[in-house]
């Protein structure tokens, strides 16, 4: 090495110089990470939910031109028999076909005295559990006459605590009660934040014969074209098909300027950040002028104490960073976040903990490099003259 | 041959419109293991000559050569490296880094050298027992009175052997009695290290603890003493050594 460092305790004493300075600056800086974990993990489990809610084996068929809302689709009930009996491909097991017709929608639920909210019900019958393989019974029992189960995320979504809507509770929507029979989760996906019901019972409540979709898993190699040609020969029912996979990418898609948008919200954040940084090493640098020259006076290079400024700087935001982390997956992590099109929980992921730390660290260095060298600048006799 | 030779240097600045000549082609030499004394009023550029001999400032014209060096050549990262190697600075107001205790203060001009950590140690033990604060080596700056705080320099500046030390006035922030004691700390440090000692003063009884006294006047080196001899060129300071 062309030149040789301060000692490591140089930077780490300078931090308990002025304590109320470096607490108010770690306080600052563990909130502008604990604000970026918290907007990246908003992302990280958005982009999750979606992502895992669509089966790669799995095609969706609903009406001509719904494009994405699937709750204004109504197709004929007859499509869930014609789909089986006219596309190859459709896995089967045991002479039972992997199609589950589908009643979906938005409606006002009320849970207790609460005003109602609007919640998500999904009307299926048991070959769902064929097709939705995520799917999986925490608790309770599959739903019968007069009951529903709910997804773990569903609470979030209606703003209730859980207790509210747990199993042996009930619920109201449609003009009618429905006992809660068993709580379901579905490994992040988006049915997490639904009601699920038996079909029969929710085409009588509303008094509809009709189907939202009818959701079809196919073999491995079974071809999706021969659904998508399917629906376009039948030009009676009026009927479009499409991946699953392919119809939550069009979701992400749609909610691209919120990504944007929170992406511009860790940028903002971030910059709050680096003046935080600023403040204090300028306030820090400023009172040590004399001693930075007299350091230099001995022997030390301008490098070697920029390196110093720089390591004080990064070692209050890596800590800053670390407690923000620990407080952030403690608190932070799986909470539900109430949204649109459901509800999801936020993410504190390896993604979110090297973007929050890292923007953190970044914070201490940027931070560090104008003062420092605002104070080197000067020449060195001037600076044992400083005040 | 001098171990510093100051030559024909020159410095001005300007305050205004009025340009300032503090020093205007001073020479000065230096042998191995001299105690010199520099005087003057203020503003009459003896820091300056220090600080240009310390290579911590530069010359407008003129050369410093120091042990065969001409540091008024060198580069600022190869200035750095050769305070570290030969110099040794004794601060007016001590400049202690108050976030390091006695010990870590004089270990800093070792940490620059390629010497072991146990002959850091001994060295550091060595000049606190010169300085007699070996018991207060623990103590932080704050915890140290002002005459022990200038020892703490004092030992910073000796502890790694360098050619010359130059000191600020050294005493300017002590009361008389203290001040009595770091000069004799200074001559006796001379004396038994054999230092090349450059210190500058506006304390005339300070002055005459060095070997010879210097005094600064309208930018022109004069040696004092019984008869003030003005030295204005390398030739005559080297007549009147001789």
């Amino acid at each position: 090495m062309l030149f040789r460092l301060l000692p490591w305790e140089y930077a780490i004493r300078n931090l308990f110089r002025r304590p109320l300075r470096t607490t108010l600056t770690f306080l600052g800086l563990t909130t502008v990470v604990t604000l970026i974990l918290v907007v990246v993990g908003f992302i990280r489990g958005m982009e999750r939910s979606l992502a895992v809610s669509g089966d790669p084996e799995t095609a969706i068929v609903f009406s001509l031109g719904m494009g994405e809302n699937l709750e204004y689709s109504s197709i004929p009930m007859r499509t869930s028999d014609l789909v089986p009996a006219s596309v190859p491909g459709i896995q089967e097991r045991y002479g039972q076909k992997y199609v589950s017709p589908e009643l979906f929608l938005g409606t006002e639920v009320r849970v207790g005295n609460r005003a109602p909210s609007m919640g998500l019900v999904r009307g299926v019958n048991r070959s769902a559990l064929l097709v939705r393989r995520q799917l999986e019974l925490e608790e309770g029992a599959w739903p019968s006459t007069g009951e529903v189960m709910i997804g773990n995320l569903v609470a979030t979504k209606l703003g209730v605590t859980p207790e509210e809507v747990a199993v042996g509770r009930t619920l109201e929507f449609e003009g009618r009660p429905w006992s809660i029979s068993g709580i379901f989760s579905a490994a992040g996906a988006a049915y997490e934040s639904e009601i699920w019901c038996r079909l029969d019972e929710m085409q009588q409540a509303m008094k509809r014969q009709d189907l939202s979709i009818v959701a079809v898993s196919l073999i491995p190699e079974g071809d999706f074209a021969d659904l998508d040609v399917f629906c376009k020969e039948r030009l009676d029912l009026e009927l479009q098909a499409m991946k699953e996979i392919d119809y939550y990418a069009s979701l992400q898609r749609d909610y691209e300027p919120i990504r944007w948008l929170a992406w511009l919200v860790v940028v903002l954040v971030s910059g709050a950040g680096v003046f935080a940084g600023l403040n204090t090493m300028y306030g820090s640098v400023v009172g040590r002028i004399p001693e930075l020259a007299t350091l230099q006076t001995i022997g030390f290079s301008r490098r070697a104490i920029v390196i110093s400024l720089i390591q004080e700087g990064v070692l209050l935001s890596a800590t800053a960073s670390l407690f923000a982390a620990v407080f952030a997956l403690t608190f932070v992590n799986d909470a539900a976040v109430r949204f649109t099109m459901g509800a999801f929980a936020l993410r504190i992921d390896n993604i979110a903990i090297l973007a929050g730390c890292g923007v953190g660290i970044s914070l201490g260095f940027l931070g560090a490099i104008p003062p420092a060298i605002k104070a080197l600048r000067m020449p060195v006799v001037d600076g044992l003259k400083a005040v | 041959m001098p171990l510093i030779e100051v030559i024909e240097v020159t410095k001005k600045y300007r305050k205004g419109d009025e340009s300032i000549t503090p020093l205007d082609a001073v020479s000065l030499e230096i042998e191995q293991g001299e105690f010199i004394s520099l005087m003057g009023s203020s503003g009459t550029g003896k820091s300056t000559l220090l600080n240009m001999i310390a290579s911590i400032d530069r010359p407008d014209s003129g050369r410093i050569i120091i042990d065969g060096t001409e540091i008024t050549s060198l580069s600022r990262t190869r200035l750095a490296k050769w305070r570290a190697e030969n110099l040794g600075y004794i601060f007016q107001t001590h400049n202690l880094v108050p976030v390091l205790t006695a010990y870590e203060n004089i270990e800093l001009p070792l940490l620059l050298l390629p010497i072991s950590a146990s002959e850091r140690k001994r060295r550091i033990e060595v000049a606190l027992r010169a300085v007699d604060l070996l018991d207060r080596a623990d103590h932080y700056p704050r915890q140290l009175s002002g005459g022990q705080e200038q020892r703490v320099g004092i030992a910073r500046a000796i502890v790694s052997h360098p050619k010359v030390v130059v000191a600020d006035e050294p005493t300017g922030d002590l009361d008389p009695v203290t001040s009595r004691q770091i000069l004799d700390l200074l001559k006796r440090l001379n004396e038994q290290l054999n230092v090349t000692l450059l210190m500058v003063t506006h304390d005339a009884d300070a002055a005459l603890v060095a070997d010879k006294q210097f005094r600064l006047d309208h930018g022109h080196l004069v040696q004092t003493g019984r008869t003030e001899v003005p030295v204005q060129s390398r030739e005559i300071h080297k007549q009147h050594r001789d």
